[in-house]
């Protein structure tokens, strides 16, 4: 690939975004009101304050099920030339299953499964 | 494929990874396992050290071409162990006066520490890329893990959002490298002498480099250092100035004199001054120690750039040399200030840091104003301590590379680095205590003594006979 295409690349980048805003800030018609410039909350009337508390135990699940989800992107290319590869692949993929599945086991030991 | 035989050859990376993985299974298994947590940490990183030494004259591409075991990245690596060894032994005293004394602060730390060890054995920028995320994340969590006190959870948050910043950076420059060169693989790169001098390839090894700048602190990316060391746990502050740095200039070291654009030589020669002036000059104006600790620490990462710039074969030496004497003086002062620091009170900042505290402490506390006294020589640079001869080399290399006018700069910027480290010991052996001192009593069974003592034998050892080390790392001897 040359230098030549790069720099295309990069304009044609910079030219499709700012020119996707450029011309929707011109062409598109607007009517400002008070209404608009409210916070967008499911179109119900906002109330109350955007900082809010909330339950912690929202991030430990997010976090756990990202356990999953990393295990899931290696099992698919995995899952495809498992026929080629063999006896080895499939100790290798246990191997890898069991360093995963132990994060789980310590965040359930401490408790991060329990919601209250 | 992936051969039984690759794994005995990283048997360091192996033992540091699972003995991580198995402290958490300890910590979450046994009730008050902190103690026997410690003392698997410390069989685990010894083990290491003792394991890496078979591997010296032995080059070696494994594992599909992804990992490379050199001279230099083993040095690298047992000088990081080090450092490791005697942060882990003085941490169990400082977490247990801090009230956080969890198993997981040593498990983040071999976490840490293997994330180190794969960037710097790592032969592929994705491998780079996975160690010093795996490092930089550990480190967020430590430099917050006091949680109840406001001046960590900053530094933190201040460290994280500035390190996600640079790693935009790394992965910039990965993303052009692999665009010009079609691979991620550094052999492969560096075989292709058409591909070295592509603009493109320039970029996007510069911002590479700027990103490991970051991380060890030069320059124009040094802002998060004082904040960063002056908020952490005083011990992992430690750690971060020695362990890190080392991390980072250990990776990136090989890939610059590998590339050798010579046109970085004056960027880095300049970008070297720059970091030698600004720090030594901020540091003199400092009244807390450890933002003073942080100050010298830039000045450091100048005189590792003076290496870094000269940029010939002397310069892996230099380099190696600093870096080991720096980690003893370095630590072992961070960890006389931690042993020093009043017990955690549920106040924002930490007690008993200002240097006026320092005042008379030779008369309150001769051994271990004895011991500040050797760590701050050594770090002006004055023989017979290790210090001396890690300049000596870094300075050498630079004349060696006709760079003459490089090297007396350095040596004239390191002179005011002596004011600001005698300044301290002025005061510890010459001014009267401020009335009252509120100071813990202290125990010589703390563990942080026994790592001072230790960081005192590496100072005066490295100090005394520099053949050591090169017999030590099988360096050719000059």
């Amino acid at each position: 690939m040359s230098t030549e295409s790069l720099i295309v690349f990069f304009i044609a980048g910079v030219v499709m975004v700012g020119g996707g805003i450029i011309v929707s800030e011109l062409v598109a018609p607007t009517s400002k009101n008070a209404v608009k410039d409210e916070t967008y909350e499911c179109g119900i009337p906002t109330k109350g304050e955007s900082w809010v508390q909330f339950k912690v135990g929202y991030y430990l699940f997010a976090i756990l099920f990202l356990i999953f989800d990393v295990e899931t992107i290696f099992m698919v290319p995995w899952a495809v030339v498992m026929g080629e590869l063999g006896l080895v692949a499939f100790i290798e993929i246990l191997i890898f299953l069991i360093i995963v599945s132990l994060g789980l086991l310590y965040a359930w030991q401490k408790g991060a499964l329990k919601w209250d | 494929m992936i051969q039984i035989k690759d794994l005995l050859e990283v048997l360091p990376l192996l033992i540091i990874a699972f003995s991580a993985i198995f402290i958490l299974l300890l910590e979450v298994s046994i009730k008050k396992s902190e103690t026997v947590i410690f003392g698997f940490s410390l069989i685990a990183i010894l083990a290491a050290i003792a394991t890496s030494f078979n591997y010296f004259n032995k080059e070696m591409i494994i594992f599909n071409q992804f990992l490379r075991i050199s001279n230099a990245s083993l040095t690298f690596s047992v000088i990081i162990l080090i450092s490791m060894l005697i942060t882990v032994i003085a941490s169990k005293s400082y977490i247990e006066k801090e009230n956080v004394n969890f198993g997981e602060y040593y498990s983040m730390l071999l976490f840490a520490l293997m994330g180190m060890m794969l960037m710097i054995f790592a032969n592929d920028i994705l491998i780079i890329f996975i160690g010093l995320e795996l490092m930089s994340v550990c480190f967020y969590v430590l430099a917050g893990f006091l949680r109840l006190r406001q001046k960590s959870n900053e530094s933190a948050l201040k460290y994280f959002l500035l390190g996600a910043f640079m790693t935009g950076f790394i992965l910039y420059g990965i993303a052009l490298i692999y665009g010009i060169t079609g691979t991620t693989n550094l052999t492969l790169i560096f075989s292709d002498a058409k591909v070295l001098t592509n603009y493109v390839f320039i970029i996007g090894t510069a911002l590479l480099i700027i990103g490991f700048m970051f991380k060890i602190g030069v320059f124009p990316f040094h802002m998060w250092i004082p904040d960063v060391y002056d908020g952490a746990p005083t011990v992992v502050s430690g750690m971060l100035s020695t362990a890190g740095k080392i991390a980072a200039v250990g990776t990136i070291l090989p890939i610059i004199l590998a590339v050798n654009i010579l046109n970085f030589k004056i960027i880095f020669s300049v970008a070297a001054v720059a970091t030698m002036l600004y720090g030594n000059v901020i540091a003199l104006a400092q009244t807390n120690i450890k933002r003073l600790l942080a100050y010298s620490s830039i000045a450091s990462a100048g005189y590792i750039f003076v290496g870094v710039a000269s940029m010939n074969e002397f310069a892996l030496r230099g380099i190696a040399y600093y870096l080991i004497a720096y980690t003893f003086m370095q630590l072992g002062a961070f960890i006389i200030v931690a042993m020093l620091e009043k017990k955690d009170d549920g106040s924002r900042d930490y007690k008993n840091v200002d240097l006026d505290f320092y005042k008379g402490l030779g008369k309150r506390n001769p051994v271990i104003a004895t011991f500040m006294t050797f760590f701050l020589f050594s770090l002006a640079g004055i023989p017979p301590f290790a210090g001396f001869w890690g300049k000596y080399y870094l300075f050498f290399a630079a004349i060696k590379s006709n760079q003459i006018w490089l090297a007396v700069v350095a040596i004239l910027l390191s002179l005011i680095g002596v004011y600001y480290y005698l300044k301290i010991i002025v005061y510890m052996w010459f001014s009267e205590s401020l009335e009252p001192v509120s100071e813990e009593k202290f125990s010589f069974s703390d563990t942080g003594f026994a790592a001072t003592v230790l960081a005192v034998i590496g100072t005066i050892l490295f100090g005394v006979d520099p053949n050591l080390f090169f017999s030590l790392f099988k360096f050719v001897t000059p």
